[in-house]
């Protein structure tokens, strides 16, 4: 244990002494804090909902430069500007002199849009360049019908707002959730399986090169001659585990804690990303970072079976490909926690750090099967720190051509 | 302390890599492991340290199991190399602290080890900054930075400037001098004969030969003499042995200014002196011949090591 301690704090050192590591750490806590302050200095409001003005401007003034213009040409004589007024709240509407002029200001980009109305139910639109969200033109159908629907009634007699009335009779519902709010949950388990995969996938490849490297460097021989493989590998994957928990920590605890003092700038519109409830923190926790810890001791035992840095892509090429498969096989089963499958993956040791999280956020499960699944996953860390160790000990002096994952594995077979 | 190798035996794969090893050493003194390259050196030390496990035989420190990890080992390995992004201090107490040594302990121990060895000004520096023969240097200072009771060095000169290795010289003939238990391996037959006190030779996986070099150089040059004449050049002498004096002597090697031969058995060294008085050969030089260890080992491995 005391020699675990040192190759850990010696390991450790190596990380937090390291003036590029430490200074991204710093930067990337800071470029995702300011990025949150953003809408406290700049106007989102078109995202947040929230209006930001700057110091000594008129509100009504900035309202006025800030409303987009929109072009109506009425042939059909049905256009009443103050019904246009409510479907388009934010905008300013003017009348074109003729189908040219409409045309023209679009074309400038003067006007957002334009629309010329060429019989009670027809009209044609008018756009510069045609966003993929654009709402215009249904919106505009909208004001089109109530248009008809005014003129219909004042022709007939009929009023038009008890008809309203009656068609949109307001339903009040009160919504009892009972055990998850899936569709609250789903985007920071979204969010959080995706930085677990990163973890997994940036410092997992970060502890295999520390590996590789005692051994381009020849050091490993002096090492395993002075303490055990176990303390060794499991010294460096721990402290490799630690300094990467610690990087995405503060940076994601920059993120969130920043979030939180901007929330209400926002608008609560990242709420379904940052607002992380406590319990899925604490799932997060246990599972996302025991699977970490479990890759990463993965991620050591490849980096001992080769001895050039270029080399660990072939080695963890295999680890690779099961990772990414549990990665989008958990993103597509997120619409569907409490299915047969995901419940399978949940207690499997590559998958819970994700199956088995989602499940806890999003799904029903019971304590039983969590205490069961952690334990399993708990267990594994464990194995595949002690087969890690094994594999590091037994591929400590072969040098040159990588060693198959199977070849080490027969070889340990046949020792034992 | 005593420690003794017996009859150790190693497979890699289907091919027995050293067939029943054996050799002794104790405080105090040095064994030098000798071997063409690919003889089995580095398996035999790799073994000692537990790097290896022997397929068969046994390792022995004073009677009882030898336990590298239960002594304070100096090892200086063939594949060298230490963390060359990391200051050198560091990596000194870590390895000193890996070894069982407090951390305060360690500094003053890589301190004093440092400046043994003339690099103590680069201590904080990183390794990767030092000049290859520094480079070494560090690396001897890590392997005795534990203080050990026993140090195995496997080829420790390769790689040293004639400076270095006087300086490595001086360092472990300290360690003899003071009670310590050295091992080390080395082509380099002029560094053996001068602190080894005894030698195992290592060919093919075997020991051919094994002891106190005193006695295996008296052995060797039991029957031995060196022969040069004024008035023959040493070919001539040469043929000349062969063709008159082929019943007392053969000529088993030569040298720059003279020749080395070999006395028959049943051959009295004086019979062939009297050969040679009646001869027309004007001695330039003849005696018994002391040989190096170098003679000795290609005698037993075959080739120039």
């Amino acid at each position: 244990m005391r020699k675990f301690t040192i190759v850990l704090c010696y390991e450790l050192k190596e990380y937090f002494t390291n003036r590029l590591f430490m200074g991204l750490t710093v930067l990337l806590a800071v470029l995702g804090a300011a990025l949150l302050c953003l809408p406290r200095f700049v106007d989102m409001s078109g995202f947040t909902g929230v209006k930001v003005v700057g110091e000594g401007e008129d509100a009504s003034d900035a309202d006025q430069e800030e409303q987009e213009l929109f072009l109506y040409l009425d042939q059909a004589g049905v256009v009443k500007p103050e019904v246009l007024a409510r479907f388009f709240p934010e905008s300013q509407w003017q009348e074109a002199a003729d189908e040219a002029q409409l045309r023209a200001a679009v074309e400038a980009q003067e006007a957002e849009a334009g629309f010329v109305v060429t019989g009670a139910t027809q009209y044609e639109y008018y756009v510069f360049n045609k966003a993929m969200r654009d709402s215009n033109a249904a919106a505009f159908e909208q004001a089109m019908k109530q248009f008809y629907r005014m003129d219909v009634c004042a022709a007939s007699g009929w009023n038009l707002e008890e008809i309203t009335a009656m068609y949109d009779v307001p339903v009040t519902a009160t919504e009892v959730v009972l055990n998850k709010d899936t569709e609250s949950n789903y985007w920071y388990s979204y969010v959080l399986i995706i930085i677990v995969f990163m973890l997994i996938v940036y410092y997992g490849q970060m502890i295999a090169v520390s590996v590789t490297n005692e051994k381009s460097n020849r050091a490993i021989e002096v090492l395993v001659t002075s303490t055990s493989s176990n303390s060794l590998l499991f010294g460096k994957v721990i402290a490799g585990a630690i300094g990467g928990v610690f990087q995405m920590g503060v940076v994601l605890g920059a993120v969130l804690l920043s979030y939180q003092i901007n929330r209400a700038q926002w608008g609560g519109q990242l709420d379904m990303f940052l607002h992380i409830p406590g319990e899925v923190l604490l799932a997060f926790a246990f599972f996302g970072l025991g699977g970490y810890l479990f890759y990463a001791f993965l991620y050591g035992a490849m980096g001992a079976l080769v001895s050039k840095t270029e080399d660990i892509s072939k080695s963890v090429s295999g680890l690779m490909i099961v990772i990414m498969a549990v990665y989008f096989f958990s993103l597509m089963q997120l619409n569907n926690v409490d299915g047969e499958i995901i419940k399978v993956l949940s207690f499997l040791p590559v998958s819970s750090y994700s199956t088995m999280f989602a499940r806890i956020a999003m799904g029903t499960v019971s304590a039983w099967e969590i205490v069961v699944s952690f334990l399993i996953l708990a267990g594994s860390i464990v194995g595949a720190g002690v087969l890690g160790a094994k594999i590091y000990r037994m591929g400590t002096l072969r040098y040159g051509n990588p060693i198959k994952i199977t070849t080490i594995l027969k070889d340990m077979k046949k020792k034992d | 302390m005593k420690l003794e190798v017996k009859e150790i035996r190693k497979n890699f794969g289907e091919k027995e890599v050293l067939h029943g090893v054996s050799f002794a050493v104790e405080s105090g003194k040095a064994l030098g492991l000798l071997g063409r390259n690919g003889a089995g050196k580095t398996t035999t030390i790799r073994i000692l340290m537990d790097v290896f496990h022997a397929n068969s035989g046994e390792i022995l420190l004073d009677g009882r199991k030898f336990m590298p990890s239960r002594h304070q080992i100096g090892y200086l390995p063939e594949e060298r190399g230490l963390y060359p992004k990391r200051t050198v201090m560091d990596q000194m107490i870590y390895l000193a602290c890996l070894r069982g040594m407090k951390p305060a302990e360690a500094k003053e121990s890589a301190g004093k080890w440092l400046d043994r060895l003339e690099v103590k000004e680069y201590a904080p520096r990183k390794l990767e900054t030092l000049s290859k023969g520094n480079q070494q240097k560090v690396q001897l200072a890590a392997t005795l930075v534990c203080n050990p009771e026993i140090v195995i060095l496997d080829e420790p000169f390769s790689g040293l400037d004639p400076v270095n290795s006087q300086i490595l010289k001086d360092v472990v003939g300290e360690l003899i001098r003071d009670n310590h238990l050295v091992i080390f391996s080395s082509h380099q037959m002029s560094y053996v004969e001068e602190f080894c006190d005894q030698i195992a030779v290592i060919d093919h996986g075997e020991v051919v030969m094994s002891g106190e070099l005193k006695e295996i150089r008296k052995e060797y040059g039991r029957n031995r003499l060196m022969l040069a004449a004024e008035n023959y050049t040493l070919d001539a002498l040469a043929e000349k042995t062969e063709r008159e004096w082929n019943a007392f002597v053969k000529v088993s090697g030569r040298k720059k200014e003279f020749l080395i031969l070999e006395l028959k058995e049943g051959t009295d060294r004086r019979r062939f002196m009297e050969q040679l008085v009646k001869s027309d050969v004007e001695v330039e030089k003849f005696g018994g011949y002391e040989p190096s260890l170098n003679d000795i080992f290609v005698s037993k491995v075959g080739e120039e090591a």
